[in-house]
């Protein structure tokens, strides 16, 4: 086998991996979805491009100065939409290892595969009509220079893939990492673009090189990639090794009784199994943190400030204040209780116990935005039937409808994934977490404007308490329908654990 | 101390995935108080007849396994007298053994003196490698895991106790504490107790009743108790134990 059937074999394999993962069927639908978002985006970045290119030419300096100059922020954008979608060969080396096959020669390979990546050429669908009426159609330049102009941009970005990877993998060993990258391009454009301009006018100059084709800026950018291409060669080579002998560093745990817990009998046993899963298991923590910094900021916009203080938008943010963690939390619920389904469906009614001490966490969890919003509520800057309403609404019609996912959901999350892994969602997780975000939208708009906002609250608060005090019934019939679908529901659990 | 009455009976069991036909069990009984082995290569069907009897998969149309009266798929009430542990997936491994153990006693109402009257039978088996460690069980050694889930599927004092490869796993002196445990077990309470293994030797040091399952099918059914009525349907053979060892050798030669 030569080097490029390898090159080849390698890459199908990759495709294979993709394609045969458990998680395939899931992916389809995340996949859909990845594409109409990619879709979006494409046309948004061919409609700034073109509207940057008419808009940003004026006498003084022309339109391609303006993006040359302040390149570093696309570069910027970049590397940090990278780290959802790029990850390091390092672990994808490891099954080729034992094989007699060089590593050098392994790891270039995958380092070839990362520059010649789709990824890199993604900031063309707004360069190439940028720079159609930028540089093309002037009358001084012409389609070469237009050429030139874009090999060099996906040059840069080449560039900035290899920076990123060099980052990432010390990013994948403490998430900590990633404040250097922060540092580094926040001082690059506070101290070169926004205070002096030297990066502006030094980057304006090395750009316009690649319109007229200058060799020194396609051999500075070169010369950029294949250092980068060495050092993350010889990074990701140390990086291969502590994967092979990674070992989990096993720290002493205190265990806390939680004895105001035991009150509650087996629902109080399950609560402690809730709070401990989000004390220790990262992806569980990660959720959950995500969660309460949404609702903070939802509840500081909404206390502290008079951004939201319109008629229907007061309400609809109010609303989420309170419901933000458990639309983030509660979309996949049973996925972390997937490790060790097995156990829980081996004991009587253990998944009802389980569903009822989530919904009374995450009714505990309410207490939170009810302290900021008394702020308002002092001012008067909302009523409290608004807020009663919001609160029930909540706990009375949003949590029951994301909790029947705990009927569909059959995927199992792995708690100690890294923090910066790309998620997976199911198609009803989506699904459910758009409804669970627009439906009470809608019923808010058609309460508020077919009467008052008090009349609204007090409305939304009848409905609220109502499903709220009838929980034991919703709740047992989730669980029966949850027992209708448990055979599928383990067996996805356990392909996907 | 419970002496228990617990009998598992498996009818028209049949699982196929796919074109695949991994399990096809017509009748069979398992008597209350037997100790029976389950061995047989990978891929026999050992660990999926366990899951069917656990309500854990479910078998093809028509058949039904019962624990007692309990149809197992139809309701839950099995579930207060049967123990368990196949795999990893029956741990909440980010808890202490401790919290875990605490745990299981609470959901089985047990008072927490029972529990430590519980654990203290379990000290010699833990060898002091389970408790005061600090550690959550996923960072335990994969022997350790398994006591853990051997250990939480006893504590209730199960009548019906299902343990799939117990001795996986385990040093030596481990095997033999987890030989004695369940005898003891098995005389003290009566319970009923269903394992699978590999290791040949151990499964016949203390099974009362030794079943051979190929390729889905029950091949053989040995009895080393003399005057047990064995299955119903099932023609048990009695036979001592180097008779049984000496004939599975030879049915796994002449089936290489």
């Amino acid at each position: 086998m030569n080097k490029y059937q390898l090159y080849r074999q390698i890459s199908k394999n990759k495709k294979l991996a993709a394609k045969r993962h458990p998680m395939f069927e899931r992916n389809k639908a995340m996949k859909i979805f990845g594409y109409c978002f990619a879709a979006f985006w494409a046309v948004y970045l061919i409609i700034i491009g073109i509207a940057l290119a008419f808009g940003l030419s004026d006498a003084s300096c022309e339109a391609y100065d303006y993006i040359n100059g302040g390149f570093i922020i696309f570069l910027t954008i970049d590397f940090f939409m990278r780290l959802g979608m790029q990850e390091t060969p390092a672990q994808d080396i490891k099954p080729y290892k034992l094989l007699p096959i060089k590593t050098n020669f392994l790891m270039d390979i995958f380092l070839i595969k990362i520059g010649l990546g789709v990824i890199n050429l993604i900031w063309l669908f707004f360069f190439i009509p940028f720079s159609i009426k930028a540089i093309w159609l002037l009358p001084h330049y012409g389609f070469l220079n237009f050429l030139s102009y874009n090999i060099g941009i996906w040059l840069m970005f080449v560039a900035n893939g290899y920076w990123y990877l060099f980052w990432r993998t010390f990013i994948n060993q403490k998430m900590i990492y990633i404040l250097c990258p922060t540092i580094i391009y926040g001082a690059l454009i506070y101290f070169g673009m926004v205070n002096q301009e030297w990066l502006y006018n030094s980057s304006m100059n090395f750009m316009r090189g690649f319109i007229n084709g200058n060799l020194l800026s396609y051999i500075g950018v070169i010369a950029f990639i294949f250092v980068f291409f060495l050092i993350n060669r010889f990074f990701q080579k140390k990086f291969i090794y502590k994967e092979i002998s990674k070992f989990e560093k096993v720290k002493n745990v205190r265990s806390r009784e939680m004895s105001f817990l035991n009150r509650f009998g087996q629902i109080g046993e399950y609560l402690k199994l809730e709070i401990k899963s989000v004390q220790r298991n990262a992806v569980v923590r990660k959720q959950f943190i995500t969660g309460v910094i949404c609702m903070l900021m939802l509840c500081a916009l909404f206390s502290f400030t008079e951004v939201y203080d319109a008629g229907f938008m007061r309400t609809f943010i109010c609303v989420y204040c309170f419901a933000c963690l458990g639309v983030i939390t509660l979309t996949s619920i049973m996925c972390v209780e997937g490790n060790y389904i097995d156990g829980l469906m081996s004991r009587r009614e253990s998944v009802l116990s389980l569903l009822k001490a989530k919904y009374y966490f995450n009714c505990m969890m309410m207490i939170v935005p009810i302290l900021f919003i008394l702020v308002p509520i002092f001012k008067g800057k909302v009523g409290i039937w608004e807020v009663l309403g919001c609160l029930f609404f909540t706990t009375g019609v949003i949590f029951p409808f994301l909790f029947q996912l705990a009927v569909y959901n059959n995927t199992t999350i792995h708690l100690t994934n890294q923090l910066t892994k790309s998620g997976q969602s199911s198609k009803s997780q989506i699904i459910v977490s758009m409804v669970a975000l627009f439906v009470p939208m809608g019923i808010m708009y058609a309460l508020i404007t077919l009467s008052n906002q008090t009349i609204a609250g007090i409305i939304m608060c009848i409905i609220g308490l109502t499903g709220t005090i009838l929980n034991p019934i919703w709740l047992r019939n989730i669980y029966k329908r949850f027992m209708n679908h448990r055979y599928e529901n383990m067996a996805g659990f356990r392909q996907t654990r | 101390m419970k002496t228990w009455q617990v009998s598992v009976k498996l009818d028209n069991i049949k699982k196929t995935f796919g074109n695949n036909v991994v399990l096809d069990i017509p009748d069979f009984t398992v008597n209350s108080g037997d100790i029976m082995g389950l061995v047989g290569n990978n891929g026999a069907g050992k660990t999926t007849l366990f899951r069917i009897i656990l309500d854990l998969l479910q078998p093809d149309e028509g058949g039904k396994a019962s624990i007692n009266e309990f149809i197992t798929h139809n309701t839950e009430d099995w579930k207060d007298f049967t123990g368990a542990y196949i795999d990893a997936g029956f741990l909440i491994d980010y808890l202490t053994p401790e919290e875990y153990f605490d745990f299981i006693a609470k959901i089985n109402g047990m008072s927490k003196e029972d529990l430590n009257v519980q654990l203290q039978k379990f000290e010699h088996f833990m060898g002091g490698e389970v408790i005061g460690q600090n550690k959550l069980i996923r960072n335990l050694s994969a022997g350790n895991q398994q006591k853990v889930g051997i250990i939480s599927a006893m504590l209730h004092q199960p009548g019906l106790l299902i343990l799939d490869e117990p001795f996986n796993f385990l040093d030596p002196s481990s095997q033999l504490a987890m030989k004695r445990l369940l005898e003891d077990y098995n005389k003290e309470t009566g319970a009923t107790i269903l394992v699978s293994s590999h290791n040949l030797s151990h499964t016949l040091d203390i099974c009362t009743r030794v079943t051979l399952l190929e390729h889905g099918h029950i091949i053989k059914d040995y009895d080393q108790r003399e005057n047990n009525p064995g299955s119903d349907n099932t023609e048990s053979t009695k036979l001592d134990k180097q008779q049984i060892i000496d004939e599975i050798q030879h049915y796994f030669e002449d089936n290489q």
